[in-house]
């Protein structure tokens, strides 16, 4: 997928200008009359001091990284894995890729339910659905990022007699990697969505739990922490996924990053 | 993907994986180690299956999936590619709009569920409007690089002979954003089916979501399996349509993959 990154330079000021103008806009609607379920920035931000320093919060972040990171790991390492290999083994290419993306545009949260009946409603069933989300992303952008190595650095690589092995650790692998990066962030966002969708679907810890029993029982100053707590969550990995990618692809330009 | 479909030794060789899947999933349940709760054999999942297609009130559950799903993406697809458009073109709506997207990007945008429900009510309102908001985020993004690319020469041209800005944007900028514009639907449809059904397991009282999670508390997982496979469909049967219309309509750009960057 094309790269959020759509801030053009010099526009984080103007940006931050909207964003606090935005903040400043609902804090002074909520001093107007309005229903309960609608906070003001201000009252949302010391709910989450208060949050964090009784405790409240701190388990449920722990619980829900303990589902969403093993199930990202083991799906994009298989997606990452097997879309390098079909991207260059031809007859991998043909068993796997009709497959996967036949079943692509299938929504994976439907899975939920037949992988609980399976392995049951504990954590593994919801890191199962997690990672068979984030490989498909995974695979589908390391299998264009090897098919797309030019052929010429291939050839050369060989010509100059680089085994195979070799070839692909040095030649394929680099040139895929910006594709690659570009599927693990999707697949990052995507794991934290069916996080939430399984923990509020059936849970007994974790945010998406949180924000589901806070609802219901009206602590609609819980709600919002933990509603903070996710944009938080989302936004700290994909900025360190970035900074990754920032390290391992220094090679690449900046403009066509 | 077009490669994937034209070659007939492919297809038999997916219609023989989808055999094989077919013929193992039904000595696994044929075989008795599994309670037929787990595994129900393919003949009862097919009978549940020709059920929910004859049976008009599953039909309109389908409906209601369909129709929240189209509604929210149709209503993305409209504000997102204007507002990509304009961001492309423009680097005064690009500086403003610009950060708040790509800060907010990363935000799984499903955990406001909640205050939508509160917002606009436990019917299809919220729902909806959640579909649109997660679908604006590839429209506009993917739409904005397309703008930006747009070949300067072109616009260039159309100015030179008179048409004005306006003219400009609808005759010469869209069109050539055209495949853009697509690589963005393609993205977002997936994800407005996703959120549909997502939302409906949560919390609602009709569509294919409810569907299944219904069929799953009343222990009918023939049903269920059948849903999901309805689900499954519509899916394939949605990205299929994508692909069609942007074939006929962007006929001069026929791009295999669609992660144009």
């Amino acid at each position: 997928m094309a790269s959020p990154d759509i801030a053009p330079p010099g526009s984080r000021s103007i940006g931050l200008a909207m964003l606090l103008a935005m903040l400043a806009l609902w804090q002074i609607a909520t001093r107007f009359d309005h229903p309960d379920f609608i906070l003001s920035p201000a009252e949302i931000a010391r709910h989450v001091v208060e949050a964090l320093r009784s405790g409240e919060l701190l388990p449920h972040v722990g619980a829900s990284l303990a589902r969403s990171l093993p199930g990202f790991v083991i799906g994009s390492l298989i997606g990452v894995g097997l879309g390098l290999l079909a991207g260059v083994v031809r007859s991998l290419d043909q068993l796997l890729s009709p497959v996967v993306f036949l079943t692509y545009p299938v929504p994976k949260i439907v899975f939920l339910p037949i992988v609980m009946l399976w392995v049951g409603i504990g954590d593994v069933s919801k890191i199962a659905v997690i990672a068979l989300a984030c490989f498909y992303p995974c695979f589908i952008n390391a299998y264009y990022g090897a098919r797309g190595t030019s052929t010429i650095m291939v050839w050369s690589g060989l010509n100059m007699g680089a085994r195979r092995s070799q070839t692909f650790r040095k030649v394929v692998v680099p040139s895929a990697l910006p594709l690659v990066f570009a599927g693990l962030r999707v697949s990052l966002a995507l794991s934290f969505v069916l996080l939430f969708s399984t923990e509020m679907i059936n849970a007994r810890s974790g945010l998406g739990f949180l924000i589901r029993q806070s609802e219901s029982s009206l602590r609609f100053d819980l709600m919002y922490v933990a509603i903070v707590a996710v944009a938080a969550l989302g936004y700290a990995s994909d900025q360190m996924l970035l900074l990754v990618r920032r390290r391992v692809l220094a090679w690449q330009d900046a403009t066509s990053r | 993907m077009s490669v994937l479909w034209s070659d007939p030794a492919s297809v038999v060789r997916r219609v023989a994986l989808l055999a094989v899947g077919l013929v193992a999933w039904e000595t696994a349940a044929r075989s008795g180690w599994f309670s037929p709760l787990i595994v129900p054999s393919i003949a009862r999942i097919g009978s549940q299956l020709g059920l929910l297609a004859t049976r008009p009130e599953s039909l309109v559950e389908a409906w209601y999936s369909l129709a929240r799903a189209l509604g929210g993406f149709a209503l993305a697809a409209v504000v997102g590619v204007a507002l990509g458009v304009l961001m492309g073109r423009s680097a005064l709506v690009a500086a403003a709009l610009g950060p708040l997207f790509s800060w907010t990007y990363p935000i799984p945008k499903i955990a406001l569920f909640p205050i939508f429900i509160y917002l606009f009510g436990i019917g299809s309102l919220s729902k909806v409007l959640l579909i649109f908001l997660e679908c604006l985020y590839p429209i506009v993004i993917t739409t904005q690089a397309g703008g930006r690319a747009v070949n300067r020469v072109l616009v260039w041209s159309a100015a030179n002979m008179g048409a004005s800005r306006a003219r400009i944007l609808g005759s010469v900028v869209v069109p050539a954003t055209a495949p853009f514009i697509f690589a963005g639907f393609r993205i977002a449809l997936p994800i407005a089916m996703i959120v549909v059904i997502i939302t409906e397991m949560i919390s609602s009282a009709d569509g294919l979501g409810y569907m299944v999670m219904y069929s799953l508390a009343s222990f009918k997982t023939d049903r269920m399996l059948a849903v999901v496979v309805v689900i499954a469909l519509i899916g394939v049967a949605l990205d299929r349509l994508v692909v069609r219309l942007r074939d006929r309509l962007v006929r001069w750009d026929r791009l295999d993959s669609y992660y144009a960057e």
